[in-house]
């Protein structure tokens, strides 16, 4: 793809070449050689860069998945556009996505699993690249497994964000774009922290990201409180999200909803925003009639 | 984005046995931003249509343009203006400011005096296309070309074209993330313009 | 006073349709400053134009002389981007009884040149008691009007026609240089027909072997230049003042027999209430056109 068509078995084997030397220096040069996670925990997880003088620069230009139209002049669009949330209430955490894909104006998908399952304690979002989002979480459902293989016990939610804040990192200015948020239950309870691609790792009692972010932090904002049962926790999961949908161009499909307890996660329940529509309308009816 | 694009619009028109339809999405957004579910985008002049896609603002402007000039033509004229009488006006008009357009592509859709269908497609700068079939514009247009290209056939009657042109309509905006929230159409035949709402989705 | 009265002669309103005559020149303002701001909100090291772009003909033209007239000829595709705009357009345009021109370029230029010129040659015939147009007559207003706006009007025209010299074929560039040929092809399939043209002709043609050979080099643009596609229109100008149009002359890509072909699925015949209506109502067509009365108490638009 980036070189000329004549490719040597040399060519075709720079990836992993290049990060054996740089392994090697590094151990030549007294470092642990772990410097990167990835390398620690398991297989090298790295992408091979192209050829040119500045590989950071020419996948910014080429590659990069920003949301909106930023990518409008590149030949390579990738999927994108999203509204996903997740708050920390008293019975746990909600995670609440929808389920959206495009590709500039066009519909990619309208049901596709933005939340990851990284294992049964685990839950990631997705938000910006498709693919950024998905092949790094699945990398980091990994590395927990062998965290806890290594060690005998699950991964903090701690640790693990901070394992894929780390990856990120090592390709900042690459152009990855990624805004994703790791939730779980682990020893220390309920934890719920946001990653993205310029390597933020934030810890929080509630995040939502994508395009349609800031219409469902307009409804989480008004009806958020500690103390919400579990059922008014769920409905304003959904409602958030549904908002998002309606107003936002590039969020829409179905709400996929979940709820993180001590006992790990729980899908509640995968709706067609299109529905809420009209029994939203029909209840604010209701409501102005009585 | 093309400025095209900023606000985003379906519009298809369809011609039938002795009638024509059009059908158009009633979205306003700026960019990602939904604005409004009800903006108007199809305009009537008597018995003909005229579907304006692109900037929401130049949308307006030609509405009142051409309304202006129409009226004057039935002053002086003392006739209705026929579609393709307006389908020139509208070329001209666009074409005038060849070097500083509108950013509208319109579709002009209409009966004539016998009744036969007109149908009518140009560019933002008045290039005009002639079909006996449909015609397209907005920003889903290859969704409605793809729908339009398998649901249609010659000939139908107005309910059943009411059916079709709905159908291409509802699936194309369901593909493109710049139109839909609605949808209006309209059917126009010898006596009169049936116009209907019909229920799409609102994401 | 006369500085008063010179005003109110000055500031009655001619009616719309003496307003000054050409193009305006509002709008550039304007679209300069979205052109600017949409490239602001965009990411940087963006080249693309955000301005849309207009339908181009993309095309094949051709035109010969032969014995006894000239042949145009042309294709009839139009295309906006990489979309076929129209799959029958007529870029073989009228100018005179005894003059056709074959347009390539963007499409509103062609058209509305040729339409403006023919009604120019209109009038200049009814100034001169319904003297035949020369041809020549028509290239010069068509390169001047060309000149005029130094390219930007882009229209590439083959023009064909007899007169009282003879017949001729003219080919005109969207920055006016012209040339008087007895073959010559325009547009982004010029090269393919040209290779017919320069193989194939000779002087002193019959209308048949004209016509076939201005066929076989349209068919030649059609097949290998994707810029032009569908049928072949024909136009035979004869000295003796007869013209034929033959409006797809060859149709190498009608899909109507393929298309009745196919067995349509019942599925794809919309049934009546497939589709959920929230509203309906019916108007009925109000007769005769607007009245004084309709357009004074009609509301301004807000």
């Amino acid at each position: 793809m980036f070189g000329p068509a004549a490719v040597t078995t040399d060519v075709l084997d720079i990836g992993t070449r290049q990060e054996e030397d740089k392994r090697r220096q590094m151990i030549a040069s007294g470092g642990t050689g772990a410097m990167c996670a990835s390398n620690f925990l398991g297989e090298p997880a790295a992408f091979e860069v192209p050829n040119v003088a500045d590989p950071a620069h020419f996948c910014r230009s080429n590659f990069a998945s920003a949301c909106g139209a930023a990518d409008s002049h590149q030949t390579v669009k990738f999927a994108k556009g999203t509204t996903t949330l997740a708050f920390k209430f008293n019975e746990g955490i909600i995670v609440s996505v929808d389920s959206r894909s495009t590709q500039g104006a066009y519909i990619a998908s309208g049901t596709v699993k933005k939340v990851i399952e990284i294992n049964p304690f685990l839950l990631g979002t997705m938000a910006g690249g498709a693919a950024d989002c998905s092949f790094w979480e699945r990398n980091l459902g990994m590395q927990c497994r062998m965290y806890e293989l290594r060690n005998g016990k699950r991964i903090t939610v701690a640790a693990a964000s901070k394992l894929l804040a780390n990856t990120v990192n090592s390709y900042r200015g690459y152009g990855l774009s990624m805004g994703t948020m790791v939730t779980g239950w682990d020893e220390t309870g309920p934890q719920l922290y946001y990653v993205d691609d310029d390597g933020t790792r934030l810890k929080g009692n509630m995040f939502s990201v994508g395009s349609g972010s800031t219409y469902a932090y307009g409804v989480l904002d008004n009806y958020y409180r500690k103390d919400l049962t579990v059922e008014e926790a769920i409905d304003l999961g959904k409602r958030a999200i549904y908002h998002a949908t309606h107003r936002d161009a590039y969020s829409g499909g179905i709400n996929n909803l979940y709820h993180v307890t001590k006992d790990g996660w729980k899908k509640i329940h995968s709706i067609d925003v299109n529905e809420m529509h009209y029994e939203f309308a029909e209840e604010k009816k209701n409501a102005m009639s009585s | 984005m093309s400025i095209l694009e900023y606000n985003g619009a379906a519009i298809i028109a369809m011609t039938g046995k002795d009638c024509v339809a059009i059908a158009c999405d009633t979205r306003l957004g700026a960019q990602a931003q939904t604005v409004s579910c009800d903006f108007k985008k199809v305009f009537q002049f008597g018995k003909t249509f005229v579907g304006l896609a692109g900037l929401a603002s130049d949308v307006q402007t030609m509405n009142s343009l051409l309304k202006f000039r129409k009226n004057l033509y039935e002053l002086r004229e003392e006739r209705e203006m026929t579609p393709r009488v307006l389908s020139n006006l509208l070329s001209n008009l666009l074409y005038e400011k060849r070097f500083g357009p509108y950013f509208i592509e319109p579709v002009v859709a209409g009966l004539d005096d016998d009744n036969k269908p007109f149908l009518s497609g140009m560019d933002l700068i008045g290039a005009p296309v002639y079909t006996d079939d449909f015609v397209v514009t907005g920003t889903a247009t290859a969704n409605m070309y793809g729908m339009c290209e398998t649901l249609y056939k010659k000939d139908m009657e107005p309910e059943e074209l009411f059916e079709t042109l709905s159908q291409a309509l509802l699936s194309s905006v369901d593909r493109d993330a710049l139109s839909g929230w609605g949808a209006t159409v309209h059917i126009v035949t010898k006596d009169g313009v049936m116009t209907r709402e019909l229920k799409g989705r609102m994401d | 006073m006369s500085e008063f009265t010179n005003n109110t002669v000055n500031s009655v309103k001619k009616p719309v349709e003496e307003t000054p005559s050409g193009f305006s020149f509002d709008n550039i303002h304007r679209n300069a400053m979205i052109e600017q701001m949409s490239k602001q909100q965009a990411a940087s090291g963006s080249n693309s134009s955000y301005l849309p772009q207009a339908t181009k003909t993309g095309t094949t033209i051709v035109g010969l002389v032969y014995k006894d007239g000239v042949v145009l000829g042309a294709d009839t595709r139009a295309t906006g981007g990489t979309e076929v705009a129209d799959k029958n357009c007529e870029k073989i345009h009228y100018l005179a009884p005894n003059i056709y021109c074959c347009g390539a370029g963007t499409a509103a230029d062609t058209e509305k040149t040729t339409e403006l010129i023919s009604s120019q040659l209109d009038l200049l015939r009814m100034n001169t008691e319904g003297s035949q147009s020369r041809v020549v007559t028509a290239c010069t207003m068509l390169k001047r009007m060309l000149f005029r706006y130094q390219g930007h009007v882009s229209a590439a025209l083959v023009l064909g026609g007899v007169d009282v010299d003879g017949p001729h074929v003219y080919q005109i560039y969207p920055h006016g240089s012209t040339a008087k040929l007895s073959y010559t092809t325009m547009g982004s399939g010029s090269l393919a027909a040209m290779s017919v043209f320069e193989s194939g002709y000779v002087d002193g043609m019959t209308e048949e072997e004209g016509i076939e050979l201005v066929k076989r080099a349209i068919l030649a643009g059609v097949f290998n230049d994707l810029g032009s596609g569908s049928n072949v229109d024909v136009c035979v100008i004869r000295n003796d003042g007869t013209t034929k149009m033959d409006r797809g002359a060859v149709q190498p890509n009608d899909v109507t027999p393929l298309r009745n072909a196919i067995n349509r699925s019942d599925k794809l015949n919309m049934r009546s209430g497939t589709t959920a209506v929230l509203k309906s109502s019916f108007k009925p067509h109000s007769v005769g056109g607007v009245t004084l009365a309709d357009v004074t108490v009609t509301d301004m638009e807000t």
